[in-house]
């Protein structure tokens, strides 16, 4: 009985804080699908290994937490790395993908021109690398689960906790799926791969900040 | 690529002044409305300033009719705005609080100016948050009149209108890139890379996740050029100084240097977000810009004229111009076959282009009168101040 609150409070935390995380993965997200091909099935494909590959992230974690007892006791300093190293790598790959995605529409290569040919299933490589980034960076409402599982009795019940917790914020990321509707030409490519060089430059800058400890926000005394 | 000089027909004028002066009279009659409050002041300055103001206007309004261009006289007003705007705002903020950088005591009172460039950016985490993402206050307090509500609702009322001749007629900042794409005769960068075109919404669609992602206004804080000439962050921090750095640096080249290269609005057609934004209400105003494909030439001069790079091939082909068409009225002045002309929305083409761009220019001048008129009024002001 306590398991079943305990999973269904979870699932209502992560229902409640899904707006967040759809927030915090959004400049991943959105223009990564953008910079796809159109048509449900292939970005519902997307969809399902960015998700699959953020559990993996949020399991991942979850072990980590509850080993460590609690998120709490993490000194500021590595909460600090861990963020900053993950916006890091974050940057890192979004560029390699812009870059990757040129290269990619220039040639024009058999993913793209698929008239005749077979399709062959393929894991996109960049979804599962943003879902595990996306998946253990600290992002506030990841923080609040990680808290709680940390505080639980068992291994299992923390990792439990996060695939339900997961469960209820990926709801939130179902209308994502309707970015395949939209029509894809030169202008729709080149706006996103433009947006990721430039969301790149801000986790960059986020990341090295962090990193130097420095603040990010430029306002205090 | 045709210039300016060997494109420009004769300036003959093509109405009577009397007609002209007939045409002119309802928005000389509007803009006296619009000052009358100027007269009232005591001040000296202010009502010369206004005086000033209203002779401005009305003078470019009066040559729009009786030479039946828009783009250079438009041009004047818009340039003044964008060298005037900053002279009042500097003034306004020193005088307030003693410096040009914004400090947090101000921010966290809810002090800072609001312009319209953060409004894409605040829709967001308003309709999920119900929170503001930026530090002013709704309806302006301590002297700034700037309030959230204020210029939302100034900006919607316009956009509605003008669709994307916001960025042509009220937008305090175009009109600094404006005046230095004047300065060259020729454009010594010739061949500019399309694709740069899409520049603007992609800065868009960065800002607005971003700003949704870290609850701030990504804009303001890393990317405004225009912090560089209007309130900057306070340098207080090693990041504080970074941001600066970027600010000048955006200002320098995209405001500066790139336009007097180009001779085009780089700012505007390779960066701004808001212009982007902004573009989406072209599809709500009853006003466009059309290319009569029985008249053109395809000699592209509407290609090499504008500012924005909304004309290209493509668009000629299908007889209109890009969604970023910013309604400037360079591409109807400058062709030599009267194939681009104003048109509404639902009416044939080739049907008195003149009256579509008549209705067009009233609304717009009024409405630049009313807001940009306000701003080189209070400018003016502030530097008549320092001689009377």
């Amino acid at each position: 009985m306590y398991g079943t609150f305990l999973m269904g409070e979870a699932f209502a935390l992560g229902l409640a804080s899904g707006p967040a995380c759809v927030a915090s993965c959004g400049p991943v997200l959105v223009p990564s699908l953008l910079g796809e091909q159109a048509g449900l099935r292939l970005h519902g494909r997307y969809l399902t290994v960015f998700l699959g590959a953020r559990l993996l992230g949020y399991l991942l974690f979850a072990a980590v937490a509850w080993e460590l007892g609690t998120l709490l006791s993490l000194p500021p300093t590595v909460r600090t790395v861990v963020y900053g190293s993950v916006h890091l790598l974050l940057a890192a790959a979004l560029l390699w993908h812009a870059i990757r995605l040129g290269h990619r529409h220039a040639a024009a290569a058999p993913e793209l021109v698929t008239i005749g040919a077979r399709r062959h299933w393929r894991l996109p490589h960049s979804a599962a690398v943003f879902g595990f980034l996306t998946g253990i960076s600290l992002c506030p409402p990841f923080v609040v689960a990680g808290v709680r599982a940390a505080s639980l009795g068992s291994l299992a019940a923390a990792v439990s906790f996060f695939a339900f917790f997961f469960v209820g914020t990926s709801i939130w990321f179902v209308p994502f799926a309707g970015i395949s509707f939209i029509r894809r030409d030169e202008a729709v490519a080149t706006v996103a791969r433009m947006a990721m060089v430039i969301i790149a430059c801000y986790y960059a800058l986020i990341g090295i900040m962090f990193l130097a400890g420095r603040q990010v926000y430029g306002y205090q005394r | 690529m045709a210039t300016n000089a060997s494109i420009a027909r004769a300036v003959a004028p093509r109405r009577g002044v009397g007609r002209s002066l007939l045409l002119t009279l309802p928005i000389a009659l509007w803009s006296m409305l619009m000052f009358s409050q100027g007269f009232m002041r005591a001040s000296r300055a202010t009502k010369m300033a206004s005086l000033l103001t209203i002779v401005f206007m009305v003078a470019l309004f009066f040559q729009m009719m009786r030479t039946s261009e828009t783009y250079r006289w438009r041009r004047w007003f818009f340039v003044a705005l964008g060298f005037l705007f900053p002279v009042g705002f500097i003034y306004n903020l020193v005088a307030a609080r003693g410096t040009m950088g914004i400090p947090i005591e101000e921010m966290i009172a809810g002090r800072t100016p609001f312009c319209f460039i953060p409004i894409p950016m605040i829709i967001l985490p308003a309709a999920f948050t119900r929170s503001i993402i930026f530090p002013s206050s709704i309806l302006g307090n301590n002297g700034n009149t700037a309030g959230i509500a204020v210029m939302v609702g100034l900006w919607f009322a316009l956009s509605l209108v003008m669709g994307k001749g916001w960025c042509s007629y009220a937008c305090f900042f175009g009109g600094i890139e404006e005046g230095f794409a004047a300065i060259p005769k020729r454009a010594t960068v010739k061949k500019i890379n399309p694709r740069w075109r899409y520049g603007p919404w992609a800065v868009l669609l960065a800002i607005v996740l971003l700003s949704f992602a870290f609850f701030e206004p990504t804009y303001c804080m890393w990317l405004c050029p225009f912090k560089a000439v209007t309130e900057y962050v306070a340098a207080r921090n090693l990041v504080g100084v970074i941001q600066n750095i970027i600010f000048i640096a955006l200002f320098l080249g995209l405001v500066v240097i790139l336009p007097l290269l180009t001779k085009r609005r780089t700012q505007c057609a390779f960066f701004c977000p808001f212009g982007a934004f902004q573009s989406l209400f072209n599809k709500i105003s009853i006003f466009d810009v059309k290319i009569n494909r029985e008249l053109c030439n395809d000699c592209l001069v509407c290609r090499n004229v504008c500012p924005t790079m909304a004309v290209n091939a493509e668009s000629l082909a299908k007889g209109e111009t890009h969604m970023a068409c910013m309604r400037c009225g360079a591409c109807v002045d400058q062709c030599p076959k009267d194939a681009a002309v104003w048109h509404i929305k639902g009416t044939p083409i080739a049907v008195k282009p003149e009256r579509a761009r008549l209705m067009y220019i009233y609304g717009a001048w009024a409405l630049a009168i009313m807001f940009g008129g306000s701003i080189l009024a209070q400018s003016t002001a502030t530097i008549l101040h320092f001689f009377m």
